[in-house]
């Protein structure tokens, strides 16, 4: 049994288009990832899974139920822990005042080792308290109660790198002990280093669902890199790569072998070089939208991509399996 | 799972926490105001004026919108002063008000889907919300009536207790129609701060509807106001005690969170 299954899930706000015809399944123990820039619709289809909106049409089972029935939606939430983009807490109370409510509807077996994990003061009025540790009061009120399906929408805005961390293995332990996860972000990082498969969201459209290995490896790398010598935009002009900008640095997106790059960079003094993935945006411009010109855009182009890219995912993304 | 309580509980027992403050504020406000009135009270009936017979020069529909029968009275003199506009109109509107921001001010603040990702039906949020109030109104007809007997035998009159305490038993469900009222508005308007003026403006708009009917062919009309059903002159000038009434205000309450029920369950949470 799927722990969601979506089928030609579709809603619309009167005639504008939240989501339109998304099918999927998130399976038994999965990591599976909604990417998509803001407004693509990853929001709006947690929120109709959720029962929050009532589809314009199709349907879906939570944990096996079927989520447009309030009362079967009501049973499924028993198990389902639930962390909204941006937590609706109310700032004049306290975060322990809150999260006792929030315990009373829905249970917190650990609440405190939660609590404990993130460094928590509790004590604190939430509308007092950074934007960090709002989403900490957010997130122990979505993990406390041990759910065996996790909705995710933009978990880790406001975290710092190290709470991230800390998130990701919380992330990761609970899926070990048998829940699955549904997670939403615009940070293609965050989706590869969490995530088994990963859907992709556009206009409202489900485009494409493959795996987190298959997408990092198409979504290149972002470049940038500061040298001393005056730099023709022609020698830059190679397979490989992307949205090339050539100013004070040369930044680029690079989705061929990184011993190519290497030997292109090796032909200059590089003063300063920063390697990070792709941000979506540009990997959907490269490959989603289709019409941007590009040698790896379609074709033989990709299978030298893949290879190269792909062992660089083992890496950084081998500690999320 | 067996030791949490009931959703609506909760939601009622959290949101009555949140407003402890505000509502120990309100209640001191008011009895402040009903003791500064009291004050006024000695060098009024001492003054020798006919007060009596400068309402009667009043035009009918006036003195059917306050309540006027008599002034000079220390229970008149309450009755108008304090009972028809701070306990009918003032206190009535600011619980219509407050109401009116409940539903709407979750939904909008996405309070409401951290609510209703737990296991909670949407019948328990709208009961919740509603019995969230409950205290409030409970605790303002506690306290008022011994600080209005306090206050009027500090002023050196006497009144009957069972009047008084008659006047705020009566009010009770006449404040929780008001509260129904906003309820209602808040699973109609999904704006926070429209649902809280369209809540104070209905119960204003039919406030001044029975009190201009009343004096014309039309006045069962009228019966449409919740302030039609509550009259604090007739219970401490008088000593007339509107059971109907009361039933009646209980009933429309009953219905208006029912109301409020059936259409917060089809509602898109459009945060």
């Amino acid at each position: 049994m799927p722990a969601i299954e979506c089928r030609n899930l579709s809603k619309y706000y009167g005639d504008v288009r939240g989501i339109e015809d998304v099918s999927f399944a998130v399976e038994d123990g999965e990591v599976f990832g909604f990417l998509g820039p803001n407004g693509a619709g990853k929001t709006t289809a947690i929120r109709t899974l959720l029962g929050f909106l009532s589809p314009t049409s199709g349907g879906a089972t939570l944990l096996g139920r079927d989520a447009t029935d309030p009362v079967e939606s009501r049973r499924a939430r028993e198990r389902i822990g639930y962390l909204p983009g941006d937590p609706g807490l109310d700032r004049d109370r306290t975060a322990a005042a809150f999260l006792d409510h929030q315990a009373a509807l829905r249970g917190e077996s650990s609440r405190d080792e939660l609590v404990g994990r993130f460094g928590l003061d509790e004590s604190r009025r939430i509308g007092d308290l950074s934007r960090g540790n709002r989403q900490k009061v957010a997130l122990v009120a979505a993990f406390m109660h041990h759910p065996d399906l996790l909705l995710l929408d933009e978990p880790t805005s406001g975290l710092d790198p190290l709470l991230q961390e800390e998130f990701a293995a919380l992330v990761r332990e609970r899926v070990e002990d048998g829940a699955s996860v549904l997670l939403s972000s615009h940070v293609l990082g965050e989706v590869a280093a969490l995530c088994d498969r990963v859907g992709v969201l556009r206009e409202g459209h489900l485009v494409a669902v493959e795996s987190v290995s298959d997408l990092r490896s198409r979504g290149g790398k972002q470049i940038r890199v500061r040298v001393a010598e005056e730099v023709d935009r022609a020698d830059f002009e190679v397979r490989g790569i992307m949205n090339l900008r050539v100013g004070e640095t040369v930044s680029f997106t690079w989705t061929g072998e990184y011993d190519a790059l290497i030997d292109l960079l090796s032909r200059y003094t590089v003063l300063d070089l920063d390697v990070v993935d792709a941000p979506l945006e540009e990997a959907f411009m490269t490959f989603y939208d289709g019409d941007v010109p590009g040698p790896t855009g379609s074709g033989s182009g990709g299978t030298s991509g893949p290879d190269a890219a792909g062992s660089g995912a083992v890496d950084s993304g081998g500690e999320g399996r | 799972m067996s030791d949490r309580p009931a959703p609506w509980l909760a939601i009622a027992r959290y949101d009555a926490t949140g407003r402890a403050r505000g509502s120990l504020v309100v209640t001191g406000l008011l009895s402040a105001f009903l003791l500064l009135f009291l004050a006024f009270f000695p060098s009024l009936s001492t003054a020798g004026i006919d007060l009596d017979a400068y309402v009667e020069a009043f035009p009918p529909a006036f003195r059917e919108a306050f309540g006027i029968i008599a002034i000079s009275s220390i229970e008149g003199f309450l009755a108008v002063e304090f009972y028809q506009f701070a306990w009918l109109l003032l206190v009535g509107l600011y619980l219509a008000y407050l109401a009116g921001g409940t539903i709407a001010g979750d939904v909008a603040s996405g309070r409401m889907d951290l609510t209703l990702s737990a296991p909670v039906a949407r019948r328990d949020v709208v009961i919740g919300r509603f019995l969230g109030l409950v205290p409030l109104v409970a605790l303002l007809n506690v306290v008022l009536p011994v600080v209005a007997y306090v206050g009027v035998l500090a002023v050196g009159e006497t009144i009957a207790v069972e009047r008084l305490v008659a006047v705020h038993a009566l009010a009770v469900p006449y404040h929780l129609t008001c509260v129904a009222v906003g309820i209602a508005v808040s699973t109609l308007v999904s704006r926070p701060g429209i649902a809280q003026r369209v809540a104070l403006g209905a119960l204003f708009a039919l406030f001044m509807f029975e009190s201009v009917v009343a004096s014309t062919d039309y006045a069962e009309a009228g019966d449409l106001s919740p302030t039609a059903h509550y009259d604090p002159s007739a219970v401490l000038v008088l000593g007339e005690y509107d059971l109907t009434g009361a039933a009646v205000l209980l009933a429309a309450t009953a219905v208006l969170v029912a109301l409020a029920v059936v259409r917060f369950r089809r509602a898109d949470l459009s945060g």
